[in-house]
């Protein structure tokens, strides 16, 4: 899709490599979790509770003695499977319905962008919390419910860089030729608008991190003792006084992930945006 | 005389601006026109921006419904036609666009731009169609390795060169061409014109020549018709209406002519890049 350049352009790629190293690291963690933690991330050791960071236990250990370093990585796996299943629940349905409301138009269109708009009208997280109060409590539900939140906002997006490549003579050439619908939508205009939806897929993964972390943090997501960025927050709250890196790890682990998605997001907006070819 | 391969018939089309709960007046883009072209002939279709000429031919494409009146090619009326005759007509009337920039999808190569009408027909294995691909490149004067260009890596000149490729590929016996040389420089629009009418003797087409442009009609028309809103006011042979027009329109047209226009009028070829 991308254009292949002649020599590599630093410059251009910085944030998007800067961003991508940050996830990077974190995917690793997330994927080896088990061979990479020094302990197991449910591990008790009574003896060990709420100790600052040392030797043995590098960010401390929480509450009921366990390695937070530890739980840290592992939380990772969750946070990461959320952010790519939510992102591309939103992605895929939302550039279906998006461009099926574009390309057929009519009543089609007013009534779909017109659904989207009622999903739109919630505030995301209140709406998260209705699906996942309806669907019930776990993980997968939390994937779900975060992914439908995204697909009013894929839609919209899908749907106006389709009425775009619409107008263009491609597109009646291909109609003139005999193309087909399935044809013409998956040859001429999905790889014309992909480049904005990708960039709000960048978006919607930072965002899914943070959705989860807030859906955890209300109890709704990961259930203890399953750690997740959000419960290990909500579980730091209570010792804010004695022990801040209870809080600030796995708050940091979310800025970092959320940080490292929207360079790449910002990097890629930059990179995919014709006007700035040169 | 050959029977007439494309027969207008009281043609109209109206848009129909629609509002919300509401249907305002249309907006009249062709009104009742009749037209017929013989097979192997070219009308040349004239008028100002707003004449209804592209709305004419997209109707004749098939990519627009009339509002009323008929369409016939080789008999078969285009807007009544079954689904299954459908793929025929698409395989018999093919179109060239106006605009370079935009007739090709951005993402694809010029290879897999040509290819796809044989694609989307069935036609031929991989292999051969590489090799249709290839002779036709060469066919309209571009080297075979532009295959593997994108759209945007060729000027406009070549791109309306590809645009002509693709429009034969299929082997159609009516070529629409919707002002295919307004967008080029003068110079390059003799080529593109040369090229047209050089494919059309080849072939043996049809066709159809929309341009605002008169010099260009009359290179390459064998009959016109002068079109204002969206009606017929002239119609005749290039010769006869050229030489001695009857609508007051279509005079005040010719007369805008500038004299130095007759510079694209040389018969001679130039040398193709």
């Amino acid at each position: 899709m991308i254009q292949v350049m002649n020599g590599f352009d630093w410059r251009r790629w910085r944030l998007v490599l800067t961003g991508g190293t940050i996830i990077g690291i974190i995917l690793i963690c997330a994927i080896f979790a088990p061979w990479i933690a020094p302990y197991s991330p449910y591990d008790l050791d009574v003896v060990a509770m709420l100790q600052p960071p040392s030797a043995a236990h590098p960010l401390g250990t929480d509450e009921l003695g366990r390695d937070i370093l530890s739980r840290i990585i592992h939380a990772a796996r969750i946070s990461m499977q959320v952010a790519f299943i939510a992102a591309s629940v939103g992605l895929v349905f939302g550039t279906l319905i998006g461009v099926v409301a574009a390309y057929f138009g009519g009543i089609v269109d007013l009534v779909l962008m017109r659904l989207m708009e009622l999903l739109f009208s919630f505030p995301a997280i209140l709406l998260a919390v209705v699906l996942m109060a309806s669907l019930g409590t776990s993980i997968l539900n939390a994937m779900i419910a975060i992914g439908i939140v995204f697909i009013p906002g894929f839609s919209r997006l899908a749907r106006a860089a389709t009425v775009v490549v619409l107008r263009e003579q491609y597109v009646e050439s291909a109609r003139a030729i005999g193309m087909g619908h399935g044809r013409i939508v998956f040859r001429e205009i999905l790889p014309n608008i992909l480049a904005p939806l990708l960039v709000e897929a960048a978006v919607a993964f930072s965002y899914a991190i943070l959705l989860e972390s807030a859906l955890s943090f209300l109890g709704l997501g990961a259930q203890p003792p399953e750690p997740s960025w959000g419960n290990m927050l909500n579980t730091g709250r209570g010792f804010m006084a004695q022990a801040p890196w209870l809080s600030i790890v796995p708050g940091a682990a979310i800025f970092l992930s959320v940080l490292g998605f929207n360079l790449i997001g910002d990097g890629l907006r930059d990179l995919l945006d014709p006007h700035m070819k040169e | 005389m050959s029977r007439d391969k494309i027969v207008l018939d009281g043609l109209s089309k109206v848009f129909q601006q629609r509002r919300f709960f509401r249907a305002s007046d249309g907006l009249v883009a062709v009104s009742d026109v009749s037209l017929s072209v013989p097979s192997g002939q070219t009308l040349g279709i004239v008028g100002e921006s707003g004449s209804g000429k592209s709305t004419l031919l997209r109707m004749i494409l098939g990519l627009i419904r009339p509002t009323s009146g008929t369409i016939l090619i080789d008999g078969q009326d285009v807007a009544r036609m079954p689904r299954h005759d459908e793929k025929d007509f698409r395989r018999k009337v093919q179109p060239i666009f106006q605009n370079p920039a935009s007739s090709f999808n951005p993402r694809q190569t010029i290879g897999a731009i040509l290819r796809a009408p044989l694609e989307v027909h069935g036609i031929g294995d991989r292999h051969s169609r590489r090799d249709r691909v290839v002779a036709l490149l060469e066919q309209v004067g571009l080297p075979a390795d532009y295959a593997k260009r994108h759209p945007h890596q060729l000027s406009g000149g070549q791109k309306q060169r590809v645009a002509i490729a693709r429009a034969v590929i299929l082997k159609p016996s009516i070529v629409l061409a919707d002002e295919p040389t307004s967008a080029l420089d003068v110079s390059v629009q003799a080529q593109i014109l040369d090229l047209f009418r050089r494919t059309r003797e080849e072939m043996g087409l049809t066709s159809i020549f929309v341009s605002h442009n008169l010099a260009v009609i009359r290179q390459v028309s064998d009959t016109v018709a002068v079109m204002r809103l969206g009606r017929v006011v002239e119609a005749g042979r290039v010769d006869d209406i050229f030489s001695n027009p009857q609508n007051e329109y279509t005079r005040a047209l010719i007369d805008a002519v500038p004299d130095h226009a007759a510079v694209i009028n040389r018969p001679e070829r130039i040398a193709t890049t």
